[in-house]
């Protein structure tokens, strides 16, 4: 039933000049179902990141494991699509080129291709665009066309951390929206990672709080707001209450981040 | 005035020509106004007579033809082997540290001290012209090359792995695309080293080129043709620059900054 299992997984680093080791994560377990969308949210360096790191396979946990339809992750792989909080669009090649990067590392017939870049550039509204070079495309644009790399390959799994972090409010809103668009039409397991307390209620079906480091997920809180969603749901009574909830939560764990550093 | 803010294109070439006038107005005053000897130095007239005569009288044009050779020959040579060699340093720690204090200790011998030994292996001939080239210009290409791949974003790597690409992948469609920009501008720089090594190479048992040419023009004394000499290199230097410039930004035009 749960496509994605943490078995208590623990993350440290090892300490400065043979000091105490640093704790970063502390073991953590967590189940994902099939198509959930899941948010982790929690302060800065509580480990979030770190966390998603290691489901991807780009980190190696101190102890426990991740597995993922019955297979123990060992490291990255295409079946785990991942979207970065920097710009991590490759700059030599163009829009649809980025997209199809996966695409070209399977093999597929650039007909299959096409036809898979020509939907998703679709999807993202990036038509006109498929030509141009990161450079010419503004911050919304690059992620944009990021989600759009990661769901070209088909993941069992999308991982995004912060992906829109860099992002101004307006856009960041209009790209809530895009991808819970595409989600809600698509259907996919994600494990959406941010700070942003309205952001990982708008778009969970189960927003997951962390504590501040060493981390942990000290709170699930489902969210039952329905599908399709409008950003309208934001002013909702249901919203608020849901809103004030984990602000609260989250505000223990600030105030404790904040003294520790 | 107001630092780094750009100036329009004509100020800028205006503003580069102006040097060169100042210069050789400076030049003119100091010869022709008779403040410095014509023995030490020859006027910016004279010189371009030399020049003349050089090239219409002594065959000078092959003698240009045989140092641009030497040139490129010495410098291809030395990027044919060490950029795969940088690359492959970049990409794999191992062989990195198999090669890196080698290299780091070979960067520091002076390619000229090595003509006296070149010669006694190779003969004047031009493979010893090639070999100092090559001697000056290897070992910074593979160090600098090593240093551009190994400082490839890591982010655009995890991308590509979390894209499923596997680690041979990661070699062909991101270190090499990557790196390729700097790579192209650090042969560019590379280039102009050759040009001192192929003169240092020349003025020591050479028939022919520029460098010999000047050595048998001190010998007459011919300040005019020496100068001549340098100029003609200065100017050879600065358009194979522009041209490999061009090359580049046309070639990697997605490397381009926002500038």
């Amino acid at each position: 039933m749960s496509q994605l299992v943490l078995e208590g997984v623990s993350r440290s680093f090892a300490g400065v000049r043979d000091g105490a080791p640093t704790v970063a994560l502390q073991p953590t377990s967590l189940s994902v179902a099939h198509n959930d969308f899941i948010t982790i949210l929690g302060p800065s360096g509580c480990g979030k990141s770190t966390l998603l790191r290691i489901v991807a396979g780009l980190d190696t946990p101190t102890a426990g494991r991740v597995v993922l339809d019955g297979t123990p992750v060992t490291g990255p792989g295409a079946d785990r699509g991942m979207v970065f909080q920097s710009y991590t669009l490759f700059p030599w090649l163009t829009v649809r080129e980025n997209i199809s990067f996966g695409l070209r590392e399977k093999g597929l017939p650039p007909a299959d291709q096409d036809r898979i870049v020509a939907h998703y550039v679709e999807r993202v509204g990036l038509v006109g665009f498929e030509h141009h070079h990161p450079r010419m495309l503004s911050g919304g644009m690059q992620q944009r066309t990021a989600i759009a790399r990661a769901l070209a390959n088909d993941p069992k799994i999308l991982l995004l951390d912060e992906p829109f972090g860099a992002l101004d409010n307006q856009t960041r809103a209009l790209m809530q929206e895009l991808l819970l668009g595409i989600w809600e039409s698509e259907k996919k397991t994600v494990l959406f990672v941010t700070h942003d307390i309205e952001e990982a209620i708008f778009m969970a079906g189960r927003v997951c709080v962390m504590s501040a480091r060493p981390g942990r997920i000290k709170a699930e809180l489902r969210v039952d707001l329905p599908h399709p969603r409008h950003y309208t749901v934001k002013t909702t009574p249901e919203f608020s209450a849901l809103k004030a909830q984990l602000t609260e939560e989250i505000r223990v764990e600030a105030i404790r981040a904040a003294a520790v550093t | 005035m107001k630092p780094l803010v750009p100036v329009p294109r004509s100020h800028r070439i205006a503003l580069g020509i102006a040097f060169f006038v100042v210069f050789v107005a400076a030049w003119s005053i100091a010869t022709l106004g008779g403040f410095v000897s014509r023995t030490f130095l020859a006027d910016p007239m004279t010189m371009l007579r030399e020049g003349y005569a050089l090239f219409s009288r002594h065959g000078f044009a092959i003698d240009v033809g045989m140092t641009v050779w030497r040139v490129l020959g010495g410098f291809v040579l030395a990027a044919i082997l060490g950029v795969p060699l940088g690359i492959a340093m970049g990409a794999w720690k191992p062989i990195e540290a198999f090669f890196e204090p080698f290299v780091s200790f070979a960067r520091y011998l002076p390619a000229s001290a090595f003509i006296p030994l070149l010669i006694l292996w190779a003969g004047i001939g031009e493979a010893q012209k090639l070999l100092v080239i090559f001697i000056g210009v290897f070992f910074q290409i593979v160090l600098m090359v090593a240093v551009i791949v190994g400082s490839t974003r890591r982010d655009l790597v995890e991308a590509a792995y979390t894209l499923g690409a596997s680690h041979r992948g990661i070699v062909r469609r991101v270190l090499l695309p990557s790196a390729a920009p700097q790579i192209a501008e650090t042969l560019r720089l590379v280039l102009g080293w050759a040009w001192t090594y192929v003169i240092v190479a020349e003025l020591i048992g050479a028939s022919s080129g520029i460098g010999h040419m000047i050595t048998d023009s001190q010998a007459l004394l011919n300040t005019g043709q020496i100068i001549f000499g340098i100029i003609v290199i200065g100017v050879i230097g600065l358009v194979s620059d522009f041209a490999f410039k061009a090359v580049n930004q046309k070639t990697y035009s997605w490397a381009l900054a926002d500038r």
